[in-house]
């Protein structure tokens, strides 16, 4: 006879602080701590807390208002679904070294099917000792439970109830217990068959069915087919990140990266599809150039931005290539990608003015080229973007960031009669060796941040009839740079 | 200095563009700081000129009164403008020169005002060009559109027109003065030099850097493009202008300066004059109308003692011209008498005889006749108050009567100007520095402001002592401190309206409010008061909702009908009820505190509530005056006076002063303060949270009683008694009118408490206690509660009468979240013999959704059984009604027998009645515990009064409230409520702390401690707390277990 399937749902009910514990000292996770969400009208209130909250009296639910009433040095920070979901993602990924079948149920949640593993394993107790090595190197908080049926098991994990038992009696009982606060059903039925005194699943499980759909429709009938194990909707099993690894044949010896270009057009072709259908861009892959016997010859290509046309792509590759050689010919060519990125719509403050849109993506586009160009021939940290601070103290005006990101560019609105050249340090200088020409324009800013100024600026002719901008500030006089 | 005698007369500068922090988050000065420092700068005039508002002028006034010095060519000059940006014209500065120019400025406020929601405004170049014909306009044109601007401006404006060089040693300095200079010899306007002032002293520049930030929503490092470059936008000397500026432009605004006349004290108010008939004076027709009363008050004549007050006040108010003020109240009064709208005065006017005779109070003036004194005071010239309650429910018809009857260009409510208060300056200042939320959340549990004694940047510091040690830390606690009390919008006032005979725009500015369809003038009550405009409060209150309904219930079941004024005066038996602290629902006296009180005091007449309900305040209690007052009325302590002003003052409250007019009064006969210095004593506890003006007084007052003679000690609380009012200013007026509602109250409660608690439930939400704690109380006065039932219950609650007396049938209003209309309208339909079915009560209107309340609520008992059969029928009631197609769908009709569902526990039942009414008609939750046997052990709160003093107990009940009352130290008041009654706990802070989690979270509470009785005072001081929580889930257990069992 064929086995009866079996799932287990594991639950993660604190996965999003459990992870960011995991990144303090033990001294720091000593401290009572908790994640608040801001959903719903009350207010922020406790969503998860760490065994230090949870002894100091605060429970889940509470007001985040009265939790620091109760614990004043209580931590307090803001709980983020999405990003409790992407930690799921990594613990799935984790996981899938020893179990092929997991459908995630985000933000707190993985299915798992096991009962092919226990074959492997040598029975379900095998199977848990395994899930349990895993788990314990990444110190989260689970309950695991079985079901006959996988939203059995969830509700039964994410109420709260550990049991791994593979008997339907056993697993039924538990779940007669169950309140119908857990039973995953909409808050206002749950509200409603709390009204009529259903207040656990045992007490839904005896109503007739018949009854059950003539008030809530068909989706409870489907539930409580679900609950008796008489039905089983289709999981979507989590799949792992492709990697994109082609290898291509070269029909004769190469000798030079320049002759790879070509058959390299095929598989940046190949490449380009990948991305396209997954909606991704790439930010960097390896070239492999295989020989006759040596190992292969490994090229990194790094791009300034993420890409995906194989054109935008060819283009740096060949740039790139222009400084590598080749030592031994080459017989194969393979291209290994696995640094994917999310395509996004760019959103860049290059050219805030203008309106037409289509125009300043073509712009952007060009500009992201020779960004691209420049750091292909110049190496990554050569090329720097100048970003204009708009600050009134001159040697914070300006500053220069390594990178890519176009960072936020402020209005230059007015033109201030500013030097072409500033010195990067100022100089002492004595004032009657100058003629001061206009001025002064004062300065006095920048308490906030430790570096105030007070200064009046003026411009100034020097014996050598040239132009300078100096300063003077409590009594003394510099040179902070030249107009000519 | 002896090198700068010789070139001409000194010249004195003035300040054309002041901007103060009325326009909102802009100006980093209150507009005293500039008349002082202009005056300390010897300037000739300053004009304060705010954007698009005239809101801090009045502040500046006041400032100007309280100069002392004057230089010998004339004082300083208070100028009264605004500015305005107008785009495609760049900012115009418009300067009142007389009354006219001032109205006229209004106006364009108002209209620029109107445009827009509420805290913006929208000039165009036309609006400036008619209608400012009085005015002087200073310009600092936008470059390019010099030219196309300058003719219409020029034409409008023939000799009144300036441009405005300001020049703050900016890079653009140069080539502005080009510009100018090229402006003039296009135009031959003249050009005058104007600073644009934004604080008093550079030092302010960080805090001006911070409120560009709040205003962006950003933080100072990033808003640095919109920072000004440097601290020079302060005022500035004489020399230091002059090195500025060229001479003949600085001189120019003595030019300016001379063609303005205004002067604020030129405001004057005329009270509308429909209101008295033709050929008749307006005193004529007051006194007419206060002899007319007087005939329906008095019925058995005037006694002559009365007579003579009338006529004093009378003349005294045609005196001071004050009889429109009394005309409009009385006319405001009559329609809600019309309208039978219940209503009463209060204020130091209203407990006068004429505002007794023109029905605007109830008080009766026999029985409170020392207040007639203080009816209105003429030596300090200050206008009359009188604020007239009305029903809550009921406020806004005598509101839209007022806007009908004057206009909405005639009438608009106050402004109240909201301040900065710690809290909100530390976050705003803590997020522009770059503070995240958490933090700030975090240092600010760490102040305790009741702490009256350590300032709170010094509680902060001692605890986070991290904080000051950085740059950033040190900048927080001081622009907290520097922002605090800074204006930071307009609101309006609670009910405050000014009503003029034209225009109110002439008057003063009108802006939109955030409610829709209110107006709000620029200016709030205390610029009111300063410029003797009248305002007229029209207020809402809880409790006349409440009484008029208590007399309506009693002149239809007990067929007796009762007003205010008619209510039987001075029936011992409702004092004796009083002072067993029965108070419950009764009006002002019904909280912990007042509860405790009022054993103590055993009121025993009406003077004695109007202390009463002073006294329990942080005035007197911080003043350390309510000890000396309960031990002389218990005759613990001998009555005497420390002198015989002291007497006149005191005499009624036993030589202890208890009301704030007594506070004022004793400043002035035993301190030596003029009439002047105490009026801005009175003002200055209206506004010392915010400001702190307070401090001021302390020596003047201190150093002045003890030079008369007065006890260190009798001085020292006297100022903190000052302080204490400044908290919460209780004048003996308004106390008088309140005991005059807390008696009507009282006395329903003790002859007809069936229409005093159901009244009161029909009033909810208002006074100190919820419907629950009500019935609970009604319960324990032996009244019967009826549960709400869909055949029988109203919306409202009603008496319903029984074998003896009338029970209350509670209404459905107290299913939370049911919409009235549809009930009332399925109530309209219900046969007399009551619903069949549910779904007849369906085809009455009632929805699936209401169905279901209503079954929550075990409203269909009658109907579909108990409450969890009803709610399984409910829900098989559609919203759409197919009866076909959903007997095939699904075999359920109402024609097979249905699931039978297990009957609730009493449990069970209580729960799901607190959840969804908030009450129970069951038995008390407390009262089921101890059937079970889970309190043995447990005294009721009944039982405690029989204890011995110090007796150890344990009891244990429903945390019904949690207080902590500012000026009772580290003591928590805790009420605990069983089946019996109330239990008063009292906490101190250490037990507090070490149990804290029982102390802040639990629902039910045991408390281990000991008894104390004092007279009829029984308290529990606790030494343990216990959270109940487990006895409740040990109960909900033994139900669940119960159940099993069916």
């Amino acid at each position: 006879m064929k086995q009866p399937k079996l799932w287990w749902f594991l639950s993660t009910p604190q996965l999003l602080l459990d992870e960011q514990l995991s990144l303090q000292s033990q001294e720091q996770q000593q401290q009572p701590q908790v994640l608040c969400s801001s959903e719903g009208q009350r207010g922020p209130y406790v969503v998860q807390a760490n065994a230090a909250a949870h002894a100091a009296g605060i429970r889940l639910g509470m007001p985040a208002v009265s939790a620091s009433t109760l614990v004043p040095e209580l931590r307090q920070r803001d709980y983020d679904a999405k990003r409790e979901a992407a930690v799921l993602h990594r613990l799935a990924q984790w996981l899938y070294q020893d179990i092929a079948h997991i459908a995630l149920y985000p933000p707190q949640g993985l299915l798992l099917e096991v009962q092919h593993l226990q074959l492997l394993y040598g029975g379900y107790q095998g199977v848990q000792q395994q899930l349990q090595r895993r788990l314990r190197r990444l110190a989260v908080n689970v309950v695991l439970a079985a079901g006959y049926n996988p939203l059995v098991a969830r509700i039964l994990a994410q109420s709260g109830c550990s049991l791994l038992s593979a008997e339907r009696e056993q697993l039924q009982a538990a779940l007669a217990r169950v309140s119908i606060a857990s039973s995953l059903l909409p808050a206002q039925q749950q509200q409603q068959l709390q009204d009529a005194g259903i207040v656990q699943l045992g007490d839904l499980l005896r109503l007739p069915v018949s009854e059950l759909g003539a008030r809530f429709g068909r989706a409870m009938i489907s539930y409580v087919a679900q609950l008796r194990g008489e039905l089983c909707p289709p999981q979507q099993y989590f799949e792992p990140p492709a990697k994109f690894r082609e290898r291509l044949d070269l029909l004769t010896e190469v000798a030079s990266w320049q002759q790879l270009l070509f058959p390299l057009r095929r598989l940046l072709q190949q490449l380009e599809a990948f991305l396209q259908s997954r909606q991704l861009s790439v930010t960097a892959f390896v070239l492999l150039a295989h020989h006759r016997k040596e190992t292969p010859t490994r090229v990194r290509i790094a791009f300034a931005l993420p890409l995906w046309r194989s054109r935008d792509m060819q283009q740096l590759v060949q740039l790139q290539l222009e400084r590598q050689r080749l030592t031994t010919p080459a017989l194969e060519l393979s291209l290994h990608a696995d640094e994917f990125s999310e395509r996004q719509a760019s959103t860049s403050n290059w050219f805030p003015n203008k309106q037409d849109v289509h125009y300043r993506q073509q712009e952007e586009r060009q500009l992201q080229r020779l960004f691209g160009k420049l750091q292909a021939r110049l190496g990554e940290a050569a090329v720097q973007q100048a970003q204009a601070l708009t600050d009134w103290r001159p040697e914070a005006a300006q500053s220069w960031q390594a990178g890519a990101e176009p960072a936020l560019s402020a209005k230059p609105e007015v033109t201030l009669p500013r030097p072409v050249w500033l010195l990067s340090e100022v100089e002492p200088i004595t004032i009657q060796d100058w003629q001061l020409h206009w001025g002064p324009e004062r300065i006095q800013s920048g308490w906030w941040d430790g570096h105030p100024v007070d200064r009046d600026y003026f411009i100034a002719i020097d014996s050598e009839q040239r132009q300078g901008w100096i300063f003077k500030s409590q009594g003394a006089w510099y040179l902070h740079g030249w107009f000519s | 200095m002896a090198g700068s005698a010789n070139t001409a007369v000194q010249w004195r500068p003035s300040a054309l563009n002041c901007i103060t922090n009325y326009s909102f988050l802009h100006g980093a000065a209150h507009p005293h700081e500039y008349i002082e420092r202009a005056e300390q700068l010897q300037y000739r005039s300053l004009a304060i000129t705010d954007e698009c508002s005239v809101a801090g002028v009045v502040r500046a006034f006041v400032a100007m009164k309280g100069l002392t010095t004057t230089a010998p060519d004339g004082g300083l000059q208070l100028l009264i403008g605004s500015f305005f940006v107008v785009p495609e014209v760049g900012t115009l500065i418009v300067i009142a020169q007389s009354r006219q120019g001032y109205g006229q400025l209004c106006r364009l406020i108002s209209l620029a005002r109107s445009r827009c929601a509420k805290g913006s405004y929208q000039v165009t170049i036309d609006d400036v060009l008619q209608g400012l014909d009085d005015c002087l306009l200073l310009w600092r044109p936008q470059a390019k559109c010099f030219s196309e601007q300058v003719t219409k401006l020029q034409k409008a404006f023939p000799e009144r027109l300036w441009l405005a060089y300001t020049r703050h040693y900016q890079a653009s300095d140069v080539s502005e003065v080009r510009n100018y200079q090229r402006y003039h010899q296009m135009s031959q306007l003249p050009v005058v030099a104007v600073d644009e002032v934004l604080y008093p002293t550079p030092e302010r520049q960080p805090l001006h850097d911070v409120m560009t930030a709040i205003r962006h929503r950003q933080k100072v490092a990033d808003v640095r493009a919109e920072l000004r470059p440097n601290a020079e936008h302060y005022l500035r000397s004489a020399a230091e202008l002059q090195r500025c500026y060229p001479q003949q432009w600085l001189h120019e605004a003595d030019a300016i300066v001379r063609r303005c006349q205004f002067k604020l004290s030129e405001l004057s108010y005329e009270y509308p004059a429909e209101l008295v008939p033709a050929g008749l004076s307006a005193s004529d027709y007051l006194r007419q109308l206060a002899y007319a009363g007087a005939k329906q008050r008095f019925p058995d004549g005037l006694r002559s003692d009365v007579q003579a007050k009338l006529e004093k006040e009378l003349s005294l108010i045609a005196e001071l011209k004050y009889d429109y003020f009394f005309l409009t109240i009385h006319d405001i009064v009559q329609f809600a008498q019309q309208r039978g709208i219940l209503y009463q005065g209060r204020g130091s006017a209203a407990n006068s005889v004429v505002c007794y005779c023109l029905q605007i109070t109830a008080v009766n003036p026999d029985q409170i006749d020392v207040l007639f004194e203080r009816f209105i005071s003429k030596e300090r010239d200050e206008p009359p108050d009188i604020d007239v309650d009305f029903e809550h429910q009921r406020r806004e018809e005598v509101i839209q009567y007022i806007y009908q009857k004057y206009g909405r260009d005639r009438a608009a409510l106050a402004a109240t100007v909201i301040r900065y208060r710690l809290r909100s300056a530390f976050r705003d200042v803590g997020k522009a520095l770059g503070f995240n939320e958490q933090e700030l959340g975090h240092y600010l549990r760490q102040i305790d402001r009741r702490d009256q004694d350590t300032p709170w940047y010094e509680q902060l510091v001692a605890l986070q002592q991290g904080l000051p040690q950085t740059e950033r830390g040190r900048w927080l606690l001081q622009l907290t401190e520097q922002l605090r009390g800074f204006p930071r919008h307009l609101s309006q006032h609670v009910g405050g309206f000014v009503i003029a005979a034209g225009p109110l725009a002439d008057l003063v500015p009108i802006e939109h409010a955030s409610m829709a369809d209110r107006t709000v003038i620029q200016w709030d009550k205390d610029d009111l008061e300063t410029l003797k405009l009248i305002k007229v409060d029209v207020l809402a209150l809880g409790m006349l909702s409440a009484l008029r309904k208590m007399m309506q219930l009693v002149s239809e079941h007990y067929q007796r009908p009762l007003e205010l004024a008619t209510i039987p005066t001075e029936d011992p038996k409702v004092y004796t009820m009083l002072q067993r602290a029965d108070s419950v629902g009764v009006f002002q006296i019904e909280s912990r505190a007042q509860m405790n009180m009022l054993p103590r005091l055993r009121p025993s007449t009406f003077y004695d509530l109007v202390v009463q309900i002073a006294i329990v305040r942080p005035g007197p209690i911080q003043g350390d005056m309510v000890h000396p007052y309960l031990r002389r009325r218990a005759g613990e302590e001998a009555v005497t006076y420390p002198s015989e002003e002291v007497r006149q003052v005191t005499e009624r409250t036993l030589g202890v002063p208890i009301f704030q007019e007594q506070v004022i009064k004793l400043a002035m006969v035993a301190a030596g303060f003029s009439g002047g210095e105490a009026d801005q004593l009175r003002r200055a506890m209206a506004n010392w949270r915010s400001t702190g003006e307070l401090q001021q007084f302390e020596t003047k007052l201190i150093s002045g009683m003890r030079e008369r003679g007065y006890s260190l000690d009798f001085a020292q609380r006297i100022y903190q008694q000052i302080c204490g009012f400044g908290e919460y200013g209780f004048p003996e007026s308004h106390s008088a009118s309140f005991a005059n509602l807390a008696y009507a109250s009282a006395w329903f409660k003790y002859h007809y408490p069936a229409a005093f608690y159901c009244a009161l439930l029909n009033s909810l939400p208002m006074g100190f206690y919820s419907a629950d704690q009500l019935l609970q109380d009604a319960r324990r006065h032996h009244l019967t509660v009826l549960p709400v039932d869909i055949q029988v219950s109203c919306w409202s609650h009603q008496l319903v009468p029984m074998q003896t007396g009338y029970a209350i049938r509670l209404g459905l209003r107290l299913i939370k979240g049911l919409a009235r209309e549809q009930v009332e309208a399925v109530l309209d339909q219900r046969p007399v013999t009551g619903f069949a079915t549910l779904q007849q009560l369906r085809q009455a209107g009632a929805s699936p959704a209401l169905l279901q309340r209503l079954a929550a609520a075990d409203a269909l008992q009658k109907i579909s059984g108990h409450r969890y059969q009803s709610q399984w029928q409910a829900l098989a009631v559609k919203a759409e009604q197919l009866p076909l197609f959903s007997a095939i769908e699904s075999g359920a009709t109402e024609t097979p027998p249905e699931q039978q569902l297990p009957r609730p526990t009493e449990v069970r039942e209580i729960a799901a009645d607190y959840r969804v009414l908030g009450t129970s008609t069951r038995r008390h939750p407390v009262a089921l515990l101890r059937e079970q046997q889970l309190l043995r052990g447990v005294r009721t709160a009944a039982e405690l009064a029989s204890c011995r003093h110090q007796q150890v107990v344990c009891v244990a009940g429903l945390v019904t409230c949690r207080q902590r009352p500012g000026t009772a130290g580290g003591v928590t008041f805790i009420t605990l409520e069983d089946e019996t009654g109330m239990v008063n706990v009292v906490i101190w802070q250490a037990t507090a702390r070490a149990q804290r989690q029982a102390y802040l979270t639990a629902q039910l509470l045991k408390v281990y401690g000991k008894v104390e009785i004092h007279g009829e005072l029984v308290h529990v001081i606790a030494g343990r707390l216990e959270d109940g929580a487990p006895l409740l889930a040990e109960l909900e257990l033994q139900a669940n277990r119960s159940r099993d069992f069916h």
